[in-house]
Parts: structure tokens; sequence; C-alpha cells
């Protein structure tokens, strides 16, 4: 019996071997196709995609019978896991550690290399080999990289009885999802970058092609907006610090990849079009493969600090380094060498192309801006010696500013038609939702705030939701002809109004207060009152509970009652905070519990959050639209 | 228009863009940077008076043994580097992972010869220490920790 548990183990080692190997065998087929055509080179590569995802897909579900059932003859279950740990972590906690997460990331890439394989939309073989051959080639490396620096299946000789559990804070239903979402989204761009590849080898253009980036694009974008959302989600309710985005160099490293994505979506959208703009989507689906590739490199080599918890070691960072280099330095000489296509069209300068190139101009602006803010530490610490950190104050003065215009832009775009817009029509139009906006976002913000950004915010999340209502309006008599695509980008400009409004209620006009309070003692906060009740301990499977029972009250009247926790993780021998909060339909109260006793009582802190929902809501909105989009006939024909 | 005119203007468009936030970034890269020392650095530049009192920094340490004061929201405690010791001065709720030799990193200014911080962080990572303190402790020689 134990021998053969040893010898799956082994199967699973030598799986991922195989892998590579097929891998490097399409590689081979991929490069020879450039001296000889035969006719079997297209279906010799399809076939190594296909049996390669299987192999994969093997190891994959070994490592993770490994963690189910707890099996200590290997180092990254004792580890990372732990017996009394609940199914679902043990599960979850195949990528709450590097090499599992770097297994995950390459189950994803051979799962998308399987679906392109198998894609029957592709007609000319020559584009099906080049696609297939670049993604293999990534593919490729990334088992390299985890044969030689990060082997799930290094064994251990001396298996002991239990492990070392799971960081508690990563035990969390929202954290058990959020990594597999992320990674879905940061590997979806290398397909959008293979097919750029692909496109920029071929002789011509072939306009057709850049049909084929698009739902892989949407399909990325949506998967990094709720892998995002859900990421911060999970930082408002389990670190208790009642925010939800911090510019930690992790979290700019997941929205780097999403800003390039969303430009990369727009102009594509113009290429698709009228054929503009191709040499700049091949140039931004590049750019979004090395940006997802930077936020793994960021992630995984501990150069950064971050409040984000994560095992790191400086040699698995310089070979993300050297794949980062490599897929961003010679697609670029590709591009420098190959590029020579030019083709003159007629430009308008009030058109929905101006439109859209401004909407990329500024997400592009702020991806630098957001960059220079994530690196110039590390690159100060490296000339001066001197340790620096960037905070949010750098981001609320570079990034923000430059969403304002963005935003602006993005109310205008809807009323503007491709190539030529009529002037007097698309003036009237924005005069209407101006003056709206400005008039309901009086009424329903009133404005008590003294910050001018929150004023702009407010109005701006009104606008963009009064562009949308009146685009809408304007296309009521022919709902039925317009194309899903066309939905879903109203439903994708609807989640960012929504988004903007939880972001005015949560930053402008969110309440906070602390205090040391005993039970029976109340705190007050905004128009509610927060009374301490009781405090119990418990000993809940494998934590011990510290609850405290609180009530709301609003003027005398009673509003509800919810648990605060401090949690105490004996195995890791950590604490971790469970916030309570309390869910109005929009907006939240937010109470979190320090230590104390009965004597001195127990130090509170309580926001409130207005439309703090709103953000999470608005980027899961978001999310369906790319999806909408992405079922549309124009993208389902593509996949 | 012709083209060519056309291209002037967006690229005029894209380069006062660019400038303006060239600017910005600049601009606020000068304020908002936050250095961050070790206890002797910070001791040092105290008797120097080297240091601007009025800028936030960052220190970071480990928390001193039998040092951690609490008097009702009011925590005081002191943090070190193997060589020398600050007192840290904290009004609010202390970090889940906050406890004595807990490596910390706390944000705030420097107020009679103590530090009076905003913001206490420990990291929430596999080894629960973050990265600027154990830098220090290996170049002081007081590390404990794995060798990488």
């Amino acid at each position: 019996m134990e021998g053969e548990i040893e010898l799956i183990y082994e199967i699973g080692h030598i799986s991922i071997i195989i892998a590579s190997f097929l891998s490097l065998l399409s590689t081979g087929v991929f490069a020879f196709h450039f001296f000889r055509e035969y006719y079997f080179f297209s279906t010799l590569i399809k076939n190594f995609s296909k049996i390669g995802f299987f192999f994969v897909l093997i190891s994959f579900l070994i490592l993770e019978y490994a963690f189910i059932n707890s099996e200590f003859s290997l180092d990254l279950v004792v580890n990372n896991s732990h017996t009394t740990k609940p199914l679902i972590y043990k599960i979850s906690g195949l990528w709450g550690n590097h090499e599992g997460s770097i297994l995950l990331w390459i189950l994803i890439l051979s799962f998308f290399t399987y679906l392109i394989a198998k894609s029957k939309s592709i007609k000319s073989s020559q584009f099906h080999i080049t696609v297939l051959g670049i993604q293999n080639i990534i593919l490729f490396l990334f088992c390299i990289f985890l044969l030689f620096t990060s082997n799930p299946f290094s064994r251990n000789i001396d298996p002991p009885l239990e492990g070392f559990g799971l960081n508690p804070l990563l035990q969390d239903p929202g954290l058990a999802f959020h990594p597999p979402m992320l990674y879905i989204g940061y590997v979806g761009l290398s397909v959008s970058f293979s097919f750029a590849i692909a496109i920029l080898l071929n002789k011509k253009v072939e306009f057709d092609w850049f049909n084929y980036l698009k739902p892989w694009t949407l399909l990325t974008w949506a998967f990094l907006t709720s892998g995002i959302a859900l990421g911060s989600w999970w930082a408002y309710y389990e670190l208790g610090w009642g925010g939800w985005w911090f510019w930690d160099p992790v979290e700019n490293a997941s929205l780097m990849p999403w800003l390039i994505s969303t430009a990369l979506i727009h102009s594509i959208t113009v290429t698709q079009k009228n054929n503009q703009f191709y040499n700049w989507t091949i140039l931004l689906a590049i750019f979004g493969f090395s940006f997802s590739l930077l936020g793994t490199f960021i992630v995984r080599s501990g150069l950064l600090t971050s409040v984000h918890a994560f095992a790191s070691d400086p040699t698995r960072g310089v070979f993300i380094l050297i794949i980062l280099a490599l897929s961003t330095l010679i697609p670029l000489l590709i591009y420098g060498f190959k590029n020579t296509h030019r083709i003159d069209t007629k430009y308008f300068i009030f058109s929905k192309e101006t439109g859209l190139l401004l909407n990329n101009i500024f997400l592009i602006t702020s991806t630098i801006t957001i960059l220079i803010g994530t690196l110039y530490p590390l690159i100060l610490e490296t000339i001066t010696g001197s340790k620096i950190s960037v905070g949010a104050a750098y981001y609320n003065a570079t990034f923000s500013p430059i969403m304002i215009p963005f935003i602006i832009i993005m109310a205008f775009a809807p009323f503007l038609g491709w190539t030529k817009t009529p002037k007097k029509s698309l003036l009237r139009n924005m005069l209407i939702i101006f003056t709206l906006a400005f008039v309901s976002s009086f009424i329903i913000f009133k404005f008590n705030t003294t910050s001018v950004f929150g004023i702009i915010c407010g109005y701006l999340s009104i606008l963009l939701f009064f562009s949308v209502g009146f685009t809408f309006f304007k296309k009521l008599q022919n709902l039925k002809t317009l194309p899903l695509n066309y939905y879903g980008m109203l439903v994708a400009h609807l989640g960012l109004a929504i988004f903007l409004f939880g972001v005015t209620g949560e930053q402008f006009f969110k309440k906070e207060s602390s205090s040391q309070i005993k039970i029976n003692e109340v705190i007050a906060i905004g128009d509610y009152s927060v009374k301490l009740e009781n405090v119990k301990n418990f000993k809940i499977d494998n934590y011990l509970s510290e609850t405290g029972l609180f009530k709301i009250t609003k003027a005398e009247n009673f509003v509800g009652k919810i648990k605060s926790e401090q949690r105490f993780y004996p195995v890791e021998k950590t604490k971790t905070t469970e916030a309570g909060i309390f869910n109005f339909i929009l907006s939240d109260i937010y109470i979190t519990m320090g230590e104390g006793n009965l004597k001195e009582g127990w130090v509170v802190k309580a926001y409130f959050n207005p439309l703090v929902k709103c953000l999470w809501f608005g980027a899961f909105i978001m999310a369906i639209g790319g999806i909408l989009s992405l079922l549309s006939k124009a993208n389902r024909r593509y996949i | 228009m012709k083209p060519k005119s056309q291209r002037l203007i967006i690229l005029f468009f894209f380069l006062t863009l660019l400038g303006l936030s060239t600017f910005l970034v600049l601009k606020s890269l000068e304020d908002n940077i936050v250095y961050f020392y070790s206890p002797t650095d910070i001791n040092k530049k105290i008797l120097s008076n080297e240091i601007d009192l009025s800028k936030r920094i960052r220190i970071g340490g480990l928390v001193k043994e039998n040092s951690i004061l609490k008097e009702g929201k009011k925590i005081s405690f002191k943090i070190h580097d193997g060589i020398d010791e600050i007192l840290v001065i904290y009004n609010g709720i202390l970090p889940d992972l906050f406890r004595e030799e807990q490596g910390i990193v706390a944000l705030g200014k420097i107020e009679n010869k103590n530090f009076s911080a905003i913001e206490i962080l420990a990291k929430h990572d596999e080894n629960y220490m973050p990265k600027e303190v154990s830098d220090m402790l290996k170049k002081n020689g007081k590390w404990k920790g794995k060798l990488n």
C-alpha cells in the first residue's frame, strides 16, 4: 500500500516531464514549419497540445489527491496542510503556495492551448501552427520553471504525522477562488499574446485574424475583473482594516494587466471595425502578457514589500524575470523588424476612433504611473540603498486625476459615430446628460463633503449612469436588432458607473470611530450607536474564538445585532480578525474588536461605509458585460 | 483637415498629457515617498538633528519582550534591531500578528525622541517577517530565521 502511494507521486512528477517534452516537440514542429511545410504538421502540433493537457491534468489531480488525503510524504502538503482543515481548504491549499500555484498556472495554460488546438474556427493552418507553437514555448518555459525551481512533488523522506497548516487568513471561501480566477485572467493574456505574434509573423496583415484576439481578451478581462474584485472583497472583510484597496505592489500587479487588457479590448474594436490601430493592438497584446508576467514576478520574487502573503525566493524571481525579458524583447524585436505595414486611412477628429484612442492613451498613462510607483522603491533601493515606500497618497495624486477626463470621454463615447458624427446632435446629447447628471448628483449626494475629489467622483458616476441610460433609451426602437456585444458594452460601462458610485460613498462619506468600551457601553458612529452586549469564548474546528456581540440602534430604534470575532489558530499560532459586518442593502456597518478583558474593556473600531457594496457589485456587473460580449455571435464565431 | 495636421494634433495632445502626468508623478513622488529606518539609524538621525519632524517615516524592528504597556486605547512598546531600540506610541487596534519578538513596521512621525505611530503593520506572510526588518536583522547579524 505504502509503495503504491509513493508510486503515484512519481507518476505525477513524470506526467509533468512528459508534458514539457510534448511542448518541446510542438516547439520543434513550429520552428521546422518555417522551412518545410508538410500537411501533417498542423495535425501533429494539435495532437501534442491536446495530449500535453491531459498529462498536466493527471499531475494536477494527483497533487490534489495528496492534499485531500493529507499525504505527508510530500513536502508541499506538510508545509501547507493539516488534517483538521475543512475539505474546501484542503483543496484550495494546493494553490495557497508557490509550487502548487505554478502548477495551476500551467494547468490553465495547457487547457487554453488545448482549446485552441480543438478550435474549428481557425481556417489557416499556418496561423494555427504559429499560435500553438508560441503557446507551447510559453508552456515549456513554465514547465521547466516548475521542474527546476519549484517541484511540487518533492518528497519528504521522513513523513510527519501532522502538517504545518495553511495560513489562517487564507482559509476563507473568498480566497479559495480568488487565485484561480486571477490566474485564468493572467494566463488568458498569453493567448492574446500568441495570436498577436502570429499575426505579426505572417508576411502580410490578415485583418480577419484580429477577430480571434477579441473573445480571448474578453475572457481574460472578465476573469481579471472578478478575480481582483474577489481579492478586494476578501481584504475588506478579512484583514479587518476597513479598506478595500491599499495600492499594495501585489494589488498593483493585478491592476496593471487589467488596465492593459481594457485598453486592448477597445483597441481591437477599432481594428475590427476599420483596420486602424492594428500596430497598436499588437503592441498592447505583447505588453499585456508582459504585465501579467511582471505581476507574477512581483508576487513570487518577494523583491517588493507587500502586505499580502507569499513565500518568496530570489532564484525563482530571476527565472521569471528571464521569461519576462524573453517574452517582451523578442516580440519587440520581431515587431521592430517585421512591422513595415502602413495603411493610410481617413481619420476624423469627431469620431468614435478618437474616443477610443483617448481611452487607450488614458489607460496606458495610468498604467505607467502605477508601474512607476510600484517599481520606484525597488530602483531607488538598488541605486542608493535607502528603503522607501510609495503610499496611497501617490496614487491618489497621479492615478485619480487621469481617471477624471477618462470617465468624461467614456460618457461621451456612445454618442460618437464611427468615422463621422453630426456635431449638433452630439452637443445636444452631451448638454442633456451633463445637466441631468449635475442636478441629480446634487440631489443624491447633497455634497456635504469638503473633498473636491468627492464631488467630482460623485458627479462622474452619475454622469456615466446617464450616459449609459441615454444610449439605451435612444436605441429603444431597435432593441431586438442590437447585437449582444453592444449590450455587453453597455452593461460593462454601467458596472463602472456602479463601481464609481461605491467609490464616492466609501471614500468620501465614510464615518469611523474607535474607543475602548466595556460590556454594555456604547460607541457612536454617524447616526448609529453600537453597544457591546456580551463577549463569549468558543472552540470551533481548528481555532478558538472570542466573539463580541453588538447591538446596533438608530435613534433608540433597534436596527440589528452582529458579532465580531478574534480567532486564534493553535496549529499556526496566529490570530485573525473576523470583522462584524451589518449589511444594509448597499452600505455596511463594519466592526472590529481588538484584545481586551472584562475589567478594562475591549478596543472596538466601528466604520459606517456608505454604498460600499457597489464596489464589488459594480465589478461583478462589469465582468458580466464582458461575458455577454463574449457570447455574442460576432465573437463566438472566432472561439 | 489634412491627415498630417491631424496626426500633429494627436501627437501634441499626447505629449501634453505625457508632460502633465510626468509632472504629477514627479511631484507626488517627491511628496509621498516614505523612508524606512531601523531603530539604530533613527536614533543617530535624532541625535544629529537630521530628521524632518514634519515628514512621515516608517521604522521597523522586533517588538521587545516585556515592553508592551497598555493604558486604555493608548499602547506603547519598544522595538529593537538587536543593537538599539526606540519607544513607539500608538492609539488603536494592533494587528492580529502583533506579539513579542515579532517583526513589525510602524508608520508615523518622531515626537519627543519617541515614535508616534498612526499605523502598525505586521505582515501576514508565511514567515511573519516584513522584508525591511529581515534585511536589517541580517545586516546586523541578528537574523535567526532561515537563510536564503
